[in-house]
């Protein structure tokens, strides 16, 4: 009966309970405080309600004398709060100790976090490009969906340690299902880890994903809990955890090849260094100005003056963002210096270049500007709660 | 006996030749509506100031609780495109998208609805709310109006002991209070009321709206800090003969704390604010790490301040509802001295605790001693709440509308205070910091606990600062109309908390929605109880009978004076015979004993102590 009472209460209260092994010790705690508290609160309410209801005013008759202290009773209660409190305290703090230090052989990744955006960098050039575009939290008027969230792979069963960094200002690192947020910091590195158990619940992948068909996944939402601005609730990112074994392959099947196609390799960074958050490629106004037809056309700056946007003038814009800000948007776009290697910096604009009509085909590139080879180009999903969408290789419909 | 009968002793002279009108209420009105205005804005006399502090407070209240209901009414819905049974987005005639759940419609240069501009609207609403409440509300709510009106009346003064120095922290109140109100005027600012850097030193440099709301913060403070030395002299040094420590009532040792805590911190505060406007005028690199400056330090700064702000805002509510409740319940304060200790416990320990905001920011060691130390606090709280009940124990209990108040916040404030352990514990903080539970939390504390004793405090004084009667049966409807709204508003926030939405969203996904439309409803019942009060007031001062000196029976020194009281508080120096809560041994003054029957003396036994 109790432990029933027990299971509906923490159903009710959390959303999953089974996401991480630290995650049933987290809720205990919490369970055993629920209980403590509940108690005491309805011991103190039940006498205060006795006495308001037996010593009721009674015009004109005088109430007995009692004492206005007593030493042992006022004793016992300020000890035996303590005791509790620090059962509580250690509990808490045994298995904090936990959650904050990861264990020796975790996979280190590497996270940045910037106004609106994570990004993942895997070990071994490993890159996402996938993101959901359904969950979507919010969509403009035009019914575009500006706000699109990366999908990051991570294995089951295996220890990962994120090494956390942000571009601008603060954010916080926050997955719900797993209990764990730290705050991700400019200019300090910060950590957080976790392993994830395997995934249950029966969601497997579509047949037609590129590199996972069919395998058993599960999601688990990444929030941002620090507030860092206009789309701060729009800051949020997905784990989707799939066996080990699984991730394996998806990890060496998403390796960038930086030897191949500049396109191509844009298209993925386009992705992977959280560009998507800000620019569309479907010509959707967002935080920052698309990318769709932008490489060749005449950009009007706050201050009125204009310029034709040529590989320079993207090259600045990427390296130097505050240096001329488009009329209509804000200054908002950190600086990318020193993150992209050079190979990098061309490849993206490549891409912006073979998203516009204006633009010179480029060689290497179709004429018509659609990315064709490595990409994942699933086609309808039969599930859609089930399936990635890249927005890079299936634009606008 | 103490009693003393206003009627026989109308001697106005204290050495006070010239002027009269000493002995006339201080409400009475000049010659001439002028001269009544330019009195009320020199007055040097506490009752006034007070006042004032209540009118502005409570005007201030109401912006705040506007943008509050904005931002629940906001919240009803999250920002999604429709969309039909295909998963496909639904369009109009032509061609837009219908979107659901924006309250603040913002569009672009192309006439496009923008969300990232209507999130923009939202931000500007709970900055708003949450820097109006904390900083011209709630911190200054009890301490400058009912603290001023009754702090000196309770100790038996005249007046404050710097009543220039009080007018001139009411001047700076308003002056800080402008700046804030300029930037809103302005377009407002979308940091938060905890302006963190570097975002507070990145956002809007063109427009100086977050300058103008820290320098009113800036400013606020030093309203702060002036009251709070004036209360410690006035506590000090001007007692009525016969006034030790430990006969003061609770509610000047908790005012008593409470400034102690005011003088110390709030200077903080001002050199961080100070810090923050240089480093965005001059660029100079202190928070921002872009500009070489250290972005934890900030947090540092402002929790050092803004924690013990948080026992600023609940002591002085504490110090109410023990005033409350030995009168209404006529009965000795159960463990007075305990509680008196209690008060300045818990401002000792709330210097230490500031680390407790940045769990998630902080390395293990220094979280594991703010873990340990935030629970320490957890003790004294705790033995002031069983004081509470234990004084309910045996007495002659009437459910008036401040009795109903003050049980409403024991009910309220332990569940804020409850609910502040998994808070304080590490691993469950990790999940909870920074989540609908904290909102949860600390409206039950802050609202369950100052607001709500703030207003039981003035439905307790209102008759003794304004000298009518107010209507009982629609207070207390009022008061049951508060107290469910805020039990639905809230208390589904804990539960939106632990299963894991963030604060300060504007949108959400769709897991949430149902518990955030029952919130929003919550907060409707909420408006209908304050404005249930506000006619209840309203209707007292246009046509509210003539109260009585002494309606509860209180034993404190301020029901010894007229309502309301005269320009010089006591027709002659009160004198102190008989500590604050003896109502065993006392009959209340400028009452009928008959009313007010003592209990039988114990054979053989002197348990109560009579000063003589």
């Amino acid at each position: 009966m109790a432990t029933l009472a027990q299971t509906t209460v923490e159903q009710w209260l959390f959303r999953k309970t089974d996401a991480t092994d630290l995650v049933a010790p987290t809720d205990q705690i919490f369970m055993l405080i629920l209980w403590v508290s509940v108690f005491s609160f309805i011991l103190l309410m039940s006498l205060m309600i006795y006495f308001v209801v037996v010593y009721r005013r009674r015009p004109g008759v005088a109430i007995e004398r009692s004492s206005s202290h007593n030493t042992p009773l006022e004793i016992a209660w300020t000890v035996l709060p303590t005791i509790v409190l620090v059962v509580m305290f250690f509990d808490g703090f045994w298995v904090y100790i936990q959650q904050a230090i990861a264990p020796g052989d975790a996979i280190q990744m590497n996270l940045t976090a910037k106004k609106w955006a994570w990004g993942i960098e895997y070990p071994k050039g490993t890159v996402s490009t996938e993101a959901t575009n359904e969950a979507v939290m919010a969509a403009d008027s035009k019914g575009r969906t500006p706000f699109t969230y990366p999908i990051y792979y991570m294995p089951a069963n295996t220890a990962v340690k994120l090494k956390m960094n942000s571009q601008d200002v603060m954010h916080s690192f926050y997955i719900p299902d797993f209990r764990i947020k730290f705050d991700v910091m400019p200019n300090r590195y910060t950590s957080i880890w976790f392993k994830a158990n395997e995934p249950s619940g029966g969601k497997t992948l579509p047949v037609t994903h590129p590199s996972l068909p069919g395998v058993e996944f599960e999601d688990h939402w990444v929030f941002c809990a620090e507030y860092c601005g206009e789309q701060h609730s729009e800051m949020a990112a997905i784990i989707r955890v799939v066996p080990a074994a699984a991730y394996d392959r998806w990890a060496a099947a998403n390796v960038m090849d930086m030897a191949g196609d500049p396109i191509t390799i844009g298209s993925k960074l386009y992705m992977a260094k959280g560009c998507n958050a800000c620019h569309s490629v479907d010509g959707g106004k967002n935080v920052g100005p698309s990318w769709k037809d932008l490489y060749g056309e005449e950009q009007e700056f706050a201050d009125g003056t204009k310029v034709i946007a040529d590989d320079n003038y993207l090259r600045e814009s990427i390296l130097v963002p505050a240096a001329k800000i488009v009329k209509g948007y804000p200054n908002q776009m950190p600086s990318y210096q020193g993150q992209l290697s050079d190979k990098e910096l061309s490849s993206i604009i490549a891409y912006i270049q073979s998203l516009s009509a204006h633009a010179p085909a480029p060689a290497a590139a179709p004429a018509d500007g659609q990315p064709t080879d490595g990409q994942p180009t699933e086609g309808k999903p039969a599930d859609p709660a089930a399936t990635p969408a890249a927005p890079a290789a299936a634009p606008a419909k | 006996m103490t009693t003393i009968d206003s009627k026989g002793n109308v001697l106005g002279g204290h050495g006070h030749a010239g002027a009269h009108g000493h002995d006339e209420s201080y409400l009475a009105p000049k010659n001439g509506l002028l001269s009544t205005v330019w009195d009320w804005m020199t007055t040097v006399d506490h009752k006034k100031i007070g006042v004032m502090y209540m009118v502005a407070i409570l005007f201030m209240f109401f912006l705040g609780g506007v943008a509050a209901l904005a931002v629940r009414v906001e919240l009803f819905e999250p920002v999604r495109a429709v969309t039909n049974e295909a998963g496909e987005v639904v369009k109009d005639a032509a061609g837009n998208a219908i979107v659901q759940g924006q309250l603040f419609k913002a569009y672009n240069e192309a006439g496009d609805q923008d969300v990232s501009k209507s999130n923009k609207i939202y931000n500007h609403l709970f900055t708003l709310h949450g820097a109006i409440m904390v900083f011209m509300v709630i911190v200054p709510s009890v301490p400058a109006s009912l603290g001023n009106f009754f702090l000196p009346l309770m100790v038996g003064a005249k007046d404050v002991a710097f009543p220039r120095l009080n007018l001139l922290s009411w001047y700076i109140y308003l002056f800080g209070s402008m700046f804030g109100v300029t930037s809103i005027l302005l377009g407002g600012v979308d940091t938060g009321w905890t302006f963190y850097t570097p975002y507070s030193t990145t956002t809007d440099l063109g427009f100086h709206r977050v300058l103008l709301m820290v320098l009113s913060a800036f400013i606020l403070g030093f309203s702060s800090i002036l009251t709070g030395l004036n209360f410690v002299v006035t506590v000090h040094k001007l007692r009525a003969p016969g006034m030790g420590w430990f006969d003061m009532p609770l509610f000047v040792w908790a005012v008593y704390a409470t400034s102690i805590i005011q003088v110390l911190a709030t200077p903080v505060i001002g050199i961080t604010l100070l810090l923050l406007s240089f480093e965005r005028i001059f660029r100079v690199g202190i928070f921002d790490p872009a500009l070489g400056g250290d972005p934890v330090l900030y947090q540092h700064f402002f929790w050092f301040y803004s924690h013990p702000v948080v026992y600023v805002m609940i002591l002085p509510a504490m110090g109410i509802v023990s005033e409350i409740i030995p009168v209404h319940a006529r009965k000795p304060m159960f463990g007075y001295r305990a509680i008196a200790f209690a008060s300045l416990g818990i401002a000792g320990v709330a210097f230490l605790v500031w680390g407790h905001h940045m769990f998630a920011s902080m390395g293990e060691v220094a979280t594991m001693v703010f873990s340990a130390l935030t629970f320490l606090v957890a003790i004294p709280t705790a033995v002031k709440v069983f004081n509470w009940v234990a004084t309910l124990y045996k007495g002659s209990i009437a459910i008036t509308p401040p009795m109903l108040y003050a049980l409403f916040f024991l009910f309220l404030f332990s569940i804020g205070g409850l609910t502040g352990l998994p808070l304080a514990t590490l691993s469950t903080d990790l999940h909870l910091h920074d989540t609908y539970f904290v909102v949860a939390h600390f409206h039950y504390v802050m609202m369950g606990g100052t607001i709500i004793a703030f207003v039981g405090g003035l439905h307790h004084w209102w008759s003794k600062m304004f000298g009518r009667e107010y209507n009982h049966f629609w207070a207390k409807v009022g008061a049951w109309l508060v107290f469910i709204g805020f039990n639905v508003t809230f208390f589904t926030q804990f539960i939106l908390g632990t299963r894991g939405m963030p604060r300060r969203y504007a949108s959400y996904v769709d897991d949430f929605q149902f518990l955030h439309q029952i919130s929003t409803v919550g907060s409707f019942i909420i408006l209908l109880g304050f404005l249930t009060h506000l006619f209840v007031f309203i209707q007292s001062l246009v046509g509210g009978r003539k109260a009585h000196p002494n309606p509860w029976g209180g034993l404190t020194l301020e029901w010894e004076t007229s309502s309301p009281p005269i320009t010089h508080n006591f027709h002659h120096e009160p004198v102190v015979r008989h500590g604050p809560y003896d109502f065993d041994d006392n009959y209340p003054p400028q009452c009928d004993p008959k009313d007010y029957p003592l209990p039988a003396k114990p054979v053989g036994a002197t348990a109560h102590v009579v000063r003589h």
